[in-house]
């Protein structure tokens, strides 16, 4: 079942929040739900999180299982890693994804490999959450889009939801599963992807892309921050008489190849669309499953829109960024090939 | 001779202006006065950036009000141009002391074509080549190790250099500052590295932040003297730094000034309501109690060089104008255009970015043609 049609069944129970409030939420409903959940970062405790994301759960979990750390990723990383092999459940916050840097080490070296190196004598289980993604102003340092890095690493999961329904559903996920997530919120899409969601308890499980809305001629691959332009282009191209079909990955690691090799199987062209530089770029590896396994259904070559092989911009950010219009205009090459 | 380690903060001026201990001879009413027009230079241009801030004309700033005798001390106990400073992100009043143009550092907070880094930093991240003013990094810490670096070339090159490295207490806690330190430590290097200890990273307080009793006394496990020295007071700030970065030059190693001080304002503009979340007000008064600016004021008026009301309102006048007037300048110069994207990438365009700047080339045309864009 996907997203929308799970929606839909569970009308009668549902309110419209936006994606921040849905982390929020999520974690306090996970901390009361288990004991062994805590809570910590920078700035994350009496002040509630640069974006306010963990506003008020200081107040209400006591300063033991919701604190602020001293300012060092390294430590918050490496500090996780070591309760979850103890037996906690931790969320660490890092204030921006560009600041996991001085972390990499920890996540790269200990949270990712700590099973596979201890013949799974010792595991992991914690959650990275952090804030990425452009469009908000903020220069190279407040808005790339590291997630490549990260889905290099065999061993971490890596998610990126674009509703609140999926932020929800993937952050319960990651709290309750036996791996280490890094779970990225498209900063930009904080206020203003609103969305409904259940008031009962659900998971969405990683690995199972949501169409986001049906189509015969195109499929239109996407995930986090971007989802709205995609909507957008779809909305354009079905003005002119294209039907779209929208997908978004909501997780990368695993990511979900049947769907999206189904999709192609179908439409026959496909554009893939990630803010990130486009060396390296994940969507690299979606392209290559695709041409490699149903070469013979393509119509035209896997399109590609990605953000520019530069340091993010402070000036011009809104045109770095791939945009409805450029993701249009990749669609229409597709389209005419 | 200074000594390092001591338990109390070093000054020379008390909170009301009496001297604690006779003041160094330089220190002339003539300079004093100098001193205090830049620290009040750079709280005014505080006050007008907030303005700008509110105005929509830029998007973020840091202030450094309350924090100017340690970053005007600072600027005028080193050799402008000839050392080099690897500062932060909160350090705009330490380069105005330095003598950057306030035009650069405008331009770069509007993000305009008259900046030198050419808008690509969010504001408030300057870079001055002709100050030896190295780019500022948003990351924290992250300057320290090239800072070591910095220094370790200096030694090699056999110049008599230092290299100046500045950050907050926060900063002290990230294992690029340990692993910088160590390393200025183990090389000797010329390295003097400045605490701007503000006592707050943006909702961490310094108790929440290290366990150890003080910044100053980590210098210990490095191999170098560590100095404690009352940030707000700028003739102990200046006298300080001089006498350290003095010794740094004649050979003897790498040392760890801490200034203690207060950011009085918040921590940056996405934080205007620090006293709601996090600190008191009562606590934001006291340090008020102890402004550097004032302890200036009343220290020349208990030397009898009191400085007047108009001289006072003049200087501020006078900033609030050439503010004015640069912003306007600065802001006919225009924002650079999509070109800059591409731009000191790489030392040459490689084949890659060419592509990539052409397809941008042929997209910018296209929606120009349409009187538009996306
Ligand atoms: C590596 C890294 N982590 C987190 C941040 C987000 N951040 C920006 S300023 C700041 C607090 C810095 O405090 P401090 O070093 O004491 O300097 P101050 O702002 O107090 O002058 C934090 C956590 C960052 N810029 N870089």
């Amino acid at each position: 079942m996907t997203a929308t049609q799970e929606r839909h069944t569970d009308a009668a129970a549902t309110r419209t929040i936006n994606l921040i409030q849905a982390v929020t939420e999520t974690i306090a409903e996970e901390m009361e739900r288990d004991s062994r959940v805590v809570l910590f970062g920078e700035d994350v405790g009496a002040r509630g999180g640069v974006f306010m994301a963990t506003a008020g759960l200081q107040e209400r979990f006591g300063p033991r299982r919701v604190f602020d750390t001293p300012l060092s990723e390294a430590s918050i990383v490496g500090a996780a890693v070591g309760m979850a092999v103890r037996g906690l459940r931790p969320i660490a916050e890092i204030q921006f994804a560009d600041y996991m840097g001085p972390g990499f080490d920890q996540i790269i070296s200990q949270a990712a490999k700590i099973r596979y190196r201890s013949g799974g004598q010792f595991t992991a289980p914690l959650v990275i959450r952090t804030p990425s993604g452009g469009g908000v102003k903020g220069g190279h340092h407040h808005s790339q889009s590291p997630e490549s890095y990260y889905t290099h690493t065999p061993g971490l999961k890596v998610v990126m939801p674009s509703t609140p329904y999926d932020a929800k559903g993937l952050l319960r996920s990651a709290v309750r599963g036996e791996d280490p997530v890094i779970f990225f919120e498209p900063k930009r899409l904080y206020r203003a992807s609103k969305g409904e969601v259940p008031a009962h308890d659900y998971v969405v499980k990683f690995g199972e892309a949501a169409v986001r809305r049906e189509g015969t001629d195109l499929s239109l691959i996407g995930y986090g921050g971007v989802m709205p332009d995609l909507e957008k282009a779809a909305d354009a191209l079905a003005a002119e008489g294209v039907s779209v079909e929208v997908i978004d990955l909501r997780s990368l690691v695993p990511w979900d190849k049947d769907r999206v090799l189904a999709s192609v199987e179908k439409t026959g062209r496909a554009v893939l669309v990630s803010e990130a530089p486009r060396i390296s770029n994940f969507m690299g590896e979606v392209a290559y499953v695709i041409q490699e396994q149903v070469f013979d259904s393509l119509l035209a070559p896997v399109g590609q829109v990605a953000g520019f092989d530069t340091p993010y911009p402070y000036v011009q950010d809104k045109v770095y960024l791939p945009g409805a219009n450029r993701i249009v205009a990749a669609c229409v090459r597709a389209l005419n090939y | 001779m200074i000594q390092p380690f001591t338990p109390e903060p070093i000054r020379f001026v008390a909170e009301d202006g009496t001297p604690v201990q006779p003041l160094p001879e330089r220190f002339t009413p003539a300079l004093l006065r100098e001193l205090h027009a830049l620290m009040l230079r750079a709280r005014e241009f505080d006050r007008k950036l907030i303005t700008l801030l509110r105005q929509g004309r830029t998007t973020f700033y840091a202030q450094s009000s309350g924090m100017e005798a340690t970053q005007v001390g600072l600027a005028r106990s080193i050799r402008v141009g000839h050392d080099w400073v690897w500062p932060y992100y909160r350090d705009h009043t330490l380069g105005l002391a330095m003598g950057v143009p306030m035009a650069e550092l405008l331009s770069q907070c509007l993000g305009t074509n008259s900046d030198p880094s050419r808008g690509r930093q969010m504001p408030h991240h300057f870079a001055a080549q002709a100050q030896n003013f190295v780019s500022i990094s948003s990351s924290i810490a992250s300057q320290v190790p090239p800072a070591a670096g910095n220094a370790m070339a200096q030694k090699y090159l056999g110049v008599d250099e230092i290299t100046v490295c500045t950050f907050g207490d926060g900063a002290t806690s990230e294992g690029d500052w340990h692993a910088g330190l160590n390393m200025a430590g183990a090389a000797k290097a010329p390295a003097m590295f400045v605490c701007e200890n503000n006592q707050w990273a943006i909702s961490t307080s310094i108790r929440e932040q290290t366990a150890s009793e003080t910044i100053h006394i980590k210098a210990k496990a490095y191999g170098m003297p560590g100095y404690y020295v009352d940030g707000n007071d700028i003739v102990a700030v200046m006298e300080v730094c001089a006498q350290v970065a003095g010794q740094i030059r004649a050979g003897e190693g790498p040392a760890l000034v801490e200034c203690l001080t207060y950011r009085v304002g918040s921590h940056s503009n996405a934080d205007a309501d620090a006293e709601k979340h996090y600190r008191t007000r009562e606590e934001v008064e006291e340090w008020l109690g102890r402004d550097p600016i004032t302890r200036v004021e009343k220290l020349l008026e208990k030397l009898g060089h009191p400085v007047s009301a108009e001289e006072r309102a003049d200087l501020i006048a006078q900033t609030h104008r050439e503010v004015d007037e640069q912003v306007l300048k600065a802001e006919a110069t225009g924002q650079p255009d999509w070109r800059i994207i591409f731009e000191d990438v790489y030392a040459d365009l490689p084949g890659h970015l060419r592509d990539q700047e052409a397809f941008l080339r042929a997209e910018q045309t296209a929606q120009a043609g349409q009187g538009g864009r996306a």
